[in-house]
């Protein structure tokens, strides 16, 4: 909203500087953003809040002054003379569109002057119009009349040329479905149901509450006016203005809401003026149909509320003061509380809480102390915060940077990477960048694609990961979201699977991870297993395959890995309980064995760690070769070394001799596989 | 005297002459164990080279040969041990082939994203003052972003082209009430009541959605800080006095803020709040006391429990604290960026 200083002080003495004015503004709920010359006027901008309509007019920023500063407010008058014929007898009025419009009131003035507007009104009106558009110009006395009204209370009026209204009636409706309407801009709109049209017997000759019709305007040729003063719907309103783009004052007005007892004033304020500038004679009384708005009901103020909320003390005097400044009528009170009933134009203060706001914002925030003592209170940390913690620093200390992309993801992304669910992924209907309306079930592609930015500038190390939800259908009220881990590394399968392992172990978690196969489109079926632990799925490792690095447009080898962060959680032990270490000394065992292809790693440390027991300390892989000229086809050998350590004394040579046996005569009995050398 | 013989003489004094000067503990000891070996009366290596007389004449140079070897590898084991004794007694020279000025083998190390590290601060932050952290859906139905919030079905907040509306995918979401990507934290703060009884003193952090073209400043999800603080007796002098506790944490100085008024439906009063910093005021964020029509909703009696709640803007924090200009540069994962953090 733009103010206009010389426009202001009609109404209210601005013995203030300007910047003292402004600070002011900006302190008791309009914010100052900003102050331009125009002429010998200022322009002063203010942000008006949304539940604040009655600062878009003049006299509401006046009445905040008087209220602020002490000062008293002077209103102009609205009380035009009128001849002795009937608005009734000009036009008559049918409203068939009620929720669109409560209320419509239409005067009537024949015999105007239509001729260019005097100095102080263009001036007035140039200060807050030109600040916006560089080219505004005015353009009648009669249009810059109703103009003028509306930026000195907030209500929006129309002047329709009487002559050019069809049929001698005004019919407010509902738009018709593709209805067309030419508006004041001379743009032509097609409407659709749920819009409020004023009509004719012809045609729109106006879209309530947005904007005039072009062929209904007030033109020089006009001698006769009917002055349209209503109140539109807000919603309506909003929804109209913005499907048609079409946002003018007027609509910026009804959207928040006119005051619902000024219609009228407002309607009598215009014609004065054009009386008094355009000459030609009002006709006697009023055409109407619904109804002003109800005055607003009592609100009742505890005077202990103020200091219970606030936590200050604010003088009974003072209350009353401003409060009665404001506009509000005290019907009742004493020393504990006041009855009052709130100003029409003031819909935002209807409960006590609104009462304290504006006594507290009036009265001002700095009065509020900023040192006094709130008792301490215990916090804790909540373990998925913990748990998070210890992946982040593993995985930072392990060389990935922490990536966060968006939630929402291209509705193909999922379909290459459906790792957690069957069902569809949800859609929402508005997409969040571009193409991107589909949210995501999984983190990998997101990661993918940060690789390929990353790739695509030649970043020498692209190692990333990201903590965040994945957004699963679920039979439940809300869908089901997942606090999840993933990673993409050029590092190669066998260093992220170790990393695995080492996250695992940051959260002490001693279950062993068991490896399943999987078959999804984006990794390499062989160098990809689907994660077990503890019964339930924690997540996926593997390799991208060519295609999905096609896909992706991936250069070079990727390996992924995405993990359930909430079954870990359940699992980390966050609080590790000391078990005694032995007192003796560990002693090792190389093997190499030969076993089929066939045999996975995981069964020989199966085997092992069953024969070795307690004693078996760790269990190291080394190396897979394979001789065919020695072993045949399909063998491989395997090495590894035991480490073998007992609680009870010094292990001897012939102890771990006895235990390496031992689990060769179960490789050779179960796996039939033989000691090579050791 | 058989070569092998006199071989396993000089091999068994180099072994038993390495390991005394090893063993050395002084410089003392060490001079005794010198005369012992390398005396030149009666030390065992010249006792070994007379007994060379008496190899065979034909195996004479291998035995000079060895002897010579193991005569400078006890000179050598001398050396070290007086080296070791006296410190750096030895005159020294630098290696010229060693260049130290060789950039080292760096250790590898990630980084946290900025806005990661923004987030941990303020948790810890907040945690000091007595917060703890409460986590909430993204994904959530209108009741908890929008009703008990204040924010009544004709409110211009819920227009579909500022909020992002799920398509019905939940077989129990009625098709008239859409779920949606929570368009502020505040939702938190409802769940938490809903299960909670006062007093509560909780922040949620995390990410929210709103439609907006991304450009420099704006984009269609970031995260935001939320606090609470429900309890008999709250007002706003305690929200103010809790804010310039944090901002005085936060920037690590004496801090102070002011209030300007504002309107958010789930609060009032309602205010934006300022810091003033470095001589100039900064906005933080919005704040307020919490609506009656909130704390009913949550089934709290306004009459006897009030409150406070906050929430500012992570990114726009980070930003200011780390001169970024452009918020695209958080979620771009440039690693070039995510480097300088």
């Amino acid at each position: 909203m733009l103010v206009s200083w010389n426009w202001l002080k009609q109404y209210v003495d601005l013995g203030m500087t300007q910047a003292e004015l402004e600070d002011r503004f900006s302190m008791s709920g309009l914010n100052h953003e900003g102050t331009r010359p125009v002429g010998d006027d200022l322009a002063i901008e203010l942000e008006v809040p949304s539940n604040r309509p009655d600062c878009l007019g003049h006299i509401g920023v006046a009445r905040e002054v008087s209220v602020l500063y002490d000062q008293p407010l002077k209103l102009p008058a609205a009380d035009p003379a009128s001849g002795s014929d009937s608005a009734a007898d000009y036009v008559q009025l049918r409203l068939e569109a009620q929720q669109l419009c409560p209320h419509y009131t239409a005067r009537i003035i024949r015999g105007v002057k239509v001729q260019a507007s005097p100095a102080w009104l263009v001036d007035l009106l140039a200060t807050i119009f030109r600040p916006i558009n560089h080219d505004w110009a005015p353009v009648n006395n009669i249009v810059d009349i109703t103009n003028y009204v509306l930026m000195e209370v907030g209500q929006p009026l129309h002047a329709f040329d009487l002559a050019k209204v069809q049929g001698g009636q005004v019919i407010v409706r509902e738009a018709q479905a593709e209805e067309t309407f030419v508006a004041i801009d001379h743009n032509e709109y097609t409407l659709a149901a749920g819009m409020c049209v004023i009509g004719d017997t012809n045609r729109a000759i106006a879209l309530g509450g947005v904007m005039g019709g072009a062929d209904s305007e007030v033109s020089s040729q006009t001698s006769d006016l009917l002055i349209e003063a209503a109140r539109f719907d807000p919603l309506a309103t909003r929804t109209t203005a913005r499907a048609l783009g079409l946002h003018s004052p007027s609509s910026f007005r009804f959207e928040r809401g006119v005051d619902p007892l000024g219609v009228d004033w407002a309607s009598r304020r215009c014609c004065q003026l054009i009386l008094e500038i355009a000459g030609g004679e009002m006709a006697e009384g009023i055409v109407e149909a619904g109804a002003a708005g109800q005055s607003s009901e009592p609100v009742v103020l505890r005077l202990a509320q103020l200091e219970r909320i606030l936590g200050i003390h604010i003088p009974a005097d003072e209350v009353a003061r401003i409060l009665t400044t404001l506009g509000c009528l005290i019907q009742e009170s004493n020393s504990e509380s006041i009855e009052l009933t709130a100003p029409s134009w003031r819909g935002d203060l209807s409960r006590e809480i609104d009462l304290v706001e504006d006594l507290a914002r009036v009265h001002g925030y700095d009065k509020i102390p900023e040192d006094v003592g709130v008792p301490m209170a215990s916090s804790q940390r909540t373990d998925r915060d913990r748990v998070q913690d210890r992946l982040r620093q593993a995985l930072v200390s392990a060389g990935f940077d922490e990536a966060i992309t968006a939630s929402m993801v291209p509705a193909d992304w999922p379909g290459e990477f459906m790792a957690w669910t069957e069902r569809q992924p949800i859609r929402s209907n508005t997409p969040m960048l571009k193409g991107a309306d589909t949210l995501r079930t999984s983190l990998v592609p997101s990661l993918l694609e940060a690789r390929r930015v990353n790739q695509s500038l030649a970043n020498p190390l692209i190692e990333l990961f990201e903590t965040a939800s994945i957004y699963l259908p679920s039979d439940d009220q809300l869908p089901r979201q997942q606090w999840t881990l993933a990673l993409a590394s050029g590092q190669g399968y066998f260093a992220v699977k170790g990393l695995l392992e080492s996250l695992l172990a940051a959260l002490k978690i001693s279950q062993e991870t068991e490896l399943k196969p999987v078959d999804l489109p984006l990794l390499d079926i062989s160098r990809s297993a689907e994660l077990w632990l503890d019964g339930e799925r924690l997540g996926l490792l593997g390799d991208v395959c060519q295609a999905g690095c096609d896909t992706f447009s991936l250069r070079g080898e990727t390996t992924i890995l995405e993990l359930n962060i909430e079954l870990l959680a359940r699992l980390a032990e966050l609080v590790p309980q000391h078990k005694p270490t032995s007192a003796y000394p560990s002693i090792s065992r190389d093997l190499n064995v030969i076993v089929a292809e066939s045999v996975r790693w995981s069964q020989l440390q199966q085997l092992v760690a069953a024969t070795s027991g307690d004693q078996l300390e760790h269990l190291l892989y080394r190396e897979t070769y394979r001789d065919v000229e020695r072993d045949g086809e399909n063998t491989k050998r395997i090495l590894f070394t035991i480490v073998l350590r007992s609680d009870e004394g010094t292990m001897t040579g012939q102890q771990a001799d006895e235990l390496r046996d031992a689990a060769v005569a179960q490789i050779e009995q179960q796996l039939e596989g033989r000691l090579l050398a050791t | 005297m058989a070569i092998q013989q006199f071989l396993d003489q000089l091999q068994q004094l180099t072994e038993s002459a390495t390991a005394a000067f090893q063993q050395a503990g002084s410089l003392d000891d060490l001079e005794a164990t010198r005369i012992d070996f390398l005396g030149s009366k009666q030390g065992q290596l010249k006792s070994l080279q007379k007994q060379m007389g008496s190899v065979d004449r034909e195996d004479k140079p291998a035995a000079g040969k060895q002897f010579n070897a193991t005569k400078q590898a006890v000179e050598a084991a001398l050396e070290e041990a007086q080296q070791r004794l006296s410190g750096n007694s030895q005159e020294r020279s630098a290696d010229p082939s060693f260049d130290a000025t060789l950039p080292g083998s760096p250790l590898v190390v990630g980084h946290l994203h900025p806005l990661t590290q923004t987030i941990e601060e303020l948790k810890d932050i907040m945690g000091r003052l007595g917060f703890s952290v409460a986590d909430g859906p993204e994904i959530e139905d209108a009741w908890h972003n929008f009703e008990a919030l204040n924010i009544p079905a004709a409110h211009p907040a819920r227009d579909p082209l500022d909020n992002f509306y799920l398509a019905t995918s939940q077989k129990s979401q009625p098709a008239d009430a859409p779920l949606l990507l929570r368009s502020q934290t505040s939702t938190v703060q409802i769940r938490v009541m809903e299960s909670t009884p006062p007093p509560i003193r909780i922040i949620s952090l995390g990410r929210v959605y709103r439609p907006d073209t991304a450009d420099a400043t704006h984009y269609p999800m970031f995260h935001q800080m939320e606090g609470l603080l429900i309890d008999e007796k709250v007002t706003m002098a305690d929200l103010k006095s809790v804010l310039r506790l944090f901002a005085t944490s936060y920037l690590g100085e004496e801090v102070h803020i002011r209030f300007r008024p504002s309107f958010f439906p789930f609060t009032e009063p309602s205010v934006e709040v300022d810091f003033h910093w470095n001589d100039q005021w900064i906005e933080f964020g919005g704040a307020g006391m919490v609506d009656p029509n909130v704390l009913t909703s949550v089934g709290y009696d306004p009459e006897v429990v009030s409150g406070f709640a906050f929430g500012l803007g992570v990114e726009r924090l980070c930003m200011r604290r780390h001169g970024v200009m452009d918020i695209r540069e958080f979620y771009k994962n440039d690693v070039r960026f995510l480097h300088q953090f």
